[in-house]
């Protein structure tokens, strides 16, 4: 009311936008860092929860269970070719009873299919596909005639440009009710099927109530539709043959910036949101579906440049479109240890496509933003990513230009300005700090306390260095959704992992 | 000197009354996110150097409690003697120790007993239980139970039962009813491996469901123990109003090829549930029960394609080669490709003088795709 009355008695136009503005930015930016506190408070008791119930569980009842369920593991691969063979090795060491490993030979123009087809004497075979998802054409499916690779599948396909259209041709041969989706560069945790799994076969049922005789059991429960865990950079890790041998932090500043917002996107964020059943998506490098729903929900968008979001944003609208609960959960363990982008070119065209991936995710949703009818995915998943994830950087980016005017007309009251800054710059090493202690709670991944201070301390100079580059990108994301500028994928760089040092031409992440 | 402190906190506290209220907020928040911090710095440091402490201690300790052990029961002299266990004698002095009287020490103890347990069985797993005994852990793993914690009595209940120590039913069974499924799956397999007598009682009173996790573990001690008296568990499908445990005694029926529960199963072939009556069909598939094969085709076209696949499954293990004419005709004519798989797989597995003339037949009159799921299924490279 003030403002309006400021404007007509007044009269001054922008100073009356300007008073406005910085009210909306000051309840903005509180009401945000009052979320933060609250999902730290919520991380924290999940955490907690998750470790209680654990810690008395034998996850290797199920490596001999015959009532384990089968689980398929699909991995894209293209221009693999220095990596592949030890990578395959690694995924085909889970523990667990019942999985079969699917390659994905995305077109590759290096010689990723001839590796594997030589390393692991596969044979092409009579293949009966057919295409429940969406996919560029199938070539060939290999088998191996070696019974100690006989988990083993690879399927040659036609280039789909997208990781998405590889893993929809993974998925309609997936023999199993169970999917994993992941990189092949990924350095996946041995028990990663087991921990991934399980709350799939945990959640909480309630005993029917038949009404007149007609109701199912399944309407009854919550259906675990995904799950996922916590990913990490492995780039300066011990790796053994795609085995982790030692986890560090990474060295380089980008990697290293990389690690700490993984952990606190996870452990802080995810976690967080677990409590309350708003988990807004499954990462791309480590996610356990439900294949039904998956497929029934239509699989992965290969238009899309936020495909793992936009899956979990399809899979929940389809169970609530039928009426039907479902949850989508999180471990708060690192099991996938991936290879971070170390310089800043590969680094900005991951977060513009991340930034135009949500963009784009709340266009073609956007039906389901502040809907009701789809529970927490409509009042809380999709508001919350809206508001402080996609309107942040332009919030920020406008707030940082109004700042410059304020200075330039010596508007602006210094002492309490630096307060506000403070207040902002304490408050969020403060919840970096909270989310590396919530790691530290669930495992200790550094062998020394030096490697695990030293990753906090980034926290102090985030503000000032990462962050302004994230914002920037962000921005930039933007712009080509709106434009409709043509997403140019390029090379990512590969660092390559442990004592392999070559670098790989892959598809950036 | 006080004086002259509370009256610099006044005035800053009288400074800061006059500021506007977001900068008060903020001022609180700047104080609230510093101690916040230093605190979880100081955690962290904390927690680092108590594990590092507590591995230290372990690692002292660990030889002393293992050299105990291998005193007392690996190379205790009584053993070849052949006396009853009961009557075998520790030496009362190193059991007296006074290290083992702080409670850290006597967990340790309690979790190296317990690993050696898993280990040995036979008379020194008799004898490591004594040793148990003899110091007086149980009241330890007791003390536990009666926590409020329900992590605690967990950890009793793993502890009470790897050491084969009684719990009375008045304790333990209400705990299988829990509403935290956590204690309950824990009380639920404690109460199978210590009750000798009635092991699957609580399936009686059982109103919370077994999930299918809690399955795992309960059907690996079911499976594993050799003395545990196996019922039929037809009892529990024909009367249990839980679905969940009437889910896994159908796998326990199968597991055990209870050959005299098939009527029982065949009853929930008329379960509403479609999910529940595809179980049903697929426990009646492992007994290899040919007596519901012809039910089995009767029922096949008012089902849904969940249940329609495992008929076709089951006709598959069951093999009479009654029905082949039956699955030929959905291996040709459904428009479903799943069903097609299984009705491809159910011929191949007849494995009969006629169910091989079928496939020939099929593989010389059909088309391309057709032969292509035969072939499919025929090859022994495709393991799923």
């Amino acid at each position: 009311m003030k403002v309006i009355t400021d404007f007509f008695t007044r009269g001054n136009f922008f100073e009356t936008i300007g008073i406005f503005y910085q009210y909306v930015v000051f309840i903005y930016g509180t009401s945000l860092l009052m979320i933060y506190g609250v999902l730290a408070i919520m991380s924290l008791t999940s955490i907690i929860r998750y470790m209680k119930k654990n810690a008395s569980v034998d996850y290797n009842i199920i490596v001999e269970s015959p009532l384990a369920p089968g689980i398929s593991v699909i991995a894209p691969a293209f221009n693999e070719g220095v990596t592949i063979i030890s990578n395959v090795r690694s995924l085909l060491t889970f523990n667990y009873p019942k999985f079969e490993v699917i390659i994905i030979n995305d077109g590759s123009t290096d010689d990723t299919l001839e590796k594997l087809i030589t390393e692991f004497e596969m044979v092409e075979v009579e293949y009966a596909y057919r295409e429940k998802l969406n996919c560029k054409p199938v070539k060939r499916i290999f088998r191996s005639t070696n019974p100690a690779y006989d988990k083993l599948s690879v399927v040659d396909k036609v280039n789909g440009k997208s990781k998405a259209d590889a893993s929809n041709a993974g998925i309609n041969i997936s023999a199993f009710d169970y999917y994993l989706c992941t990189d092949v560069d990924c350095i996946l945790d041995k028990d990663t099927l087991i921990k991934l799994i399980k709350p799939f076969m945990d959640e909480e049922t309630t005993i029917t109530k038949e009404v007149n005789g007609d109701v199912l059991i399944e309407d009854d429960y919550k259906r675990v539709i995904a799950s996922g865990a916590t990913l990490r950079m492995v780039n300066s890790c011990d790796v053994d043959e795609g085995l982790l041998i030692r986890a560090r932090p990474p060295r380089r500043f980008l990697p290293r910036f990389q690690e700490m917002e993984y952990i606190r996107a996870y452990c802080l964020g995810k976690m967080g949101w677990d409590l309350i059943n708003a988990v807004p998506n499954v990462s791309g490098g480590l996610g356990m579906f439900d294949k039904e729903i998956s497929v029934k929900a239509g699989g992965y968008d290969s238009q899309s440049f936020g495909e793992d979001m936009d899956l979990i944003t399809r899979m929940g609208a389809y169970m609530t479109d039928n009426n039907k609960k479902y949850s989508v959960k999180y471990v708060p363990v690192t099991l996938c240890w991936t290879e971070g982008p170390a310089t800043l070119k590969v680094f900005g065209r991951q977060r513009s496509r991340w930034a135009r991936g949500l963009a784009q995710i709340m266009s073609i949703h956007r039906k389901i933003l502040f809907n009701p009818r789809y529970g927490r995915m409509g009042l809380i998943v999709f508001p919350y990513h809206f508001l402080y994830e996609l309107l942040a950087p332009i919030i920020e980016f406008l707030g940082i230009l109004f700042y410059i005017y304020l200075i330039l007309t010596n508007q602006i009251n210094w002492p309490y300005a630096i307060i506000l800054i403070i207040f902002v710059y304490t408050y969020s090493v403060m919840i970096t700090t909270l989310a590396l202690l919530w790691d530290q709670i669930t495992f200790k991944y550094y062998k020394t306390w030096g490697e695990t201070i030293g990753l906090c301390l980034m926290a102090f100079i985030e503000p000032f260095v990462y962050h302004p580059l994230i914002v920037f990108f962000a921005l930039k994301g933007y712009y080509n959704f709106v434009t409709g500028r043509k997403h140019v994928w390029g090379n990512m760089q590969r660092q390559g992992l442990g004592a392999q040092k070559k670098k790989t031409p892959a598809k950036a992440g | 000197m006080w004086s002259d402190l509370v009256d610099l906190l006044l005035s800053a506290y009288e400074q800061y009354s006059l500021l506007p209220l977001f900068i008060e907020i903020a001022l609180a928040f700047i104080v609230i996110a510093i101690i916040a911090t230093i605190t979880a710095y100081t955690s962290i440091l904390v927690r680092r150097y108590r594990a590092y402490v507590h591995q230290k201690r372990v690692a002292y300790l660990s030889p002393k409690i293992e050299d105990l052990i291998t005193e007392q029961v690996l190379l205790n002299e009584n053993m070849d003697k052949d006396l009853p266990i009961e009557s075998i004698e520790f030496d009362k002095d190193a059991l007296n120790n006074k290290i083992y009287k702080k409670e850290e020490v006597r967990q340790i103890l309690i979790d190296t007993l317990i690993r050696y347990r898993k280990n040995f069985r036979g008379e020194v797993g008799e004898l490591l239980r004594k040793l148990y005994v003899d110091m007086n852990l149980q009241e330890d793993s007791y003390k536990k139970m009666k926590s409020r914690k329900w992590e605690q009595k967990i950890r009793a209940l793993s502890e009470l039962t790897q050491m084969d120590i009684a719990i009375a039913d008045v304790t333990l069974l209400p705990l299988t009813n829990s509403r935290n499924s956590t204690l309950r799956a824990a009380a639920r397999n404690a109460y199978i491996q210590l009750s000798k007598n009635e092991p699957f009682k609580f399936f009686d009173i059982a109103t919370e469901p077994i999930l299918p996790w809690d399955q795992l573990e309960m059907f690996k001690i079911i499976t594993s123990s050799k003395d545990i008296a196996i019922p039929n568990f037809a009892r529990y499908v024909s009367y249990s109003s839980n679905k969940s445990i009437v889910s896994f005694c159908l796998k326990l029926i199968a597991h055990y090829d209870q050959q005299s529960a098939i009527p029982a199963v065949t009853n929930l072939l008329e379960t509403k549930d479609h999910y529940f009556r595809a179980n049903a069909i697929n426990c009646l598939g492992k007994l290899s029960a040919e007596s519901i094969e012809h039910k089995l085709a009767f029922m096949y076209n008012s089902q849904p394609i969940i249940c329609q696949v495992e008929i076709l499954r089951a006709m598959g293990a069951i093999a009479s080669g009654k029905h082949l004419d039956f699955l030929k005709s959905e291996f040709l004519y459904s428009f479903n490709f799943e069903i097609q798989m299984a009705a491809a797989r159910a011929i191949i597995s007849h494995n009969t003088q006629a169910s091989r003339a079928m496939l020939n037949e099929l593989m010389e009159t059909t088309d391309e795709g057709t032969k292509l799921i035969i072939k499919h299924c025929q090859n022994p490279l495709i393991k799923y």
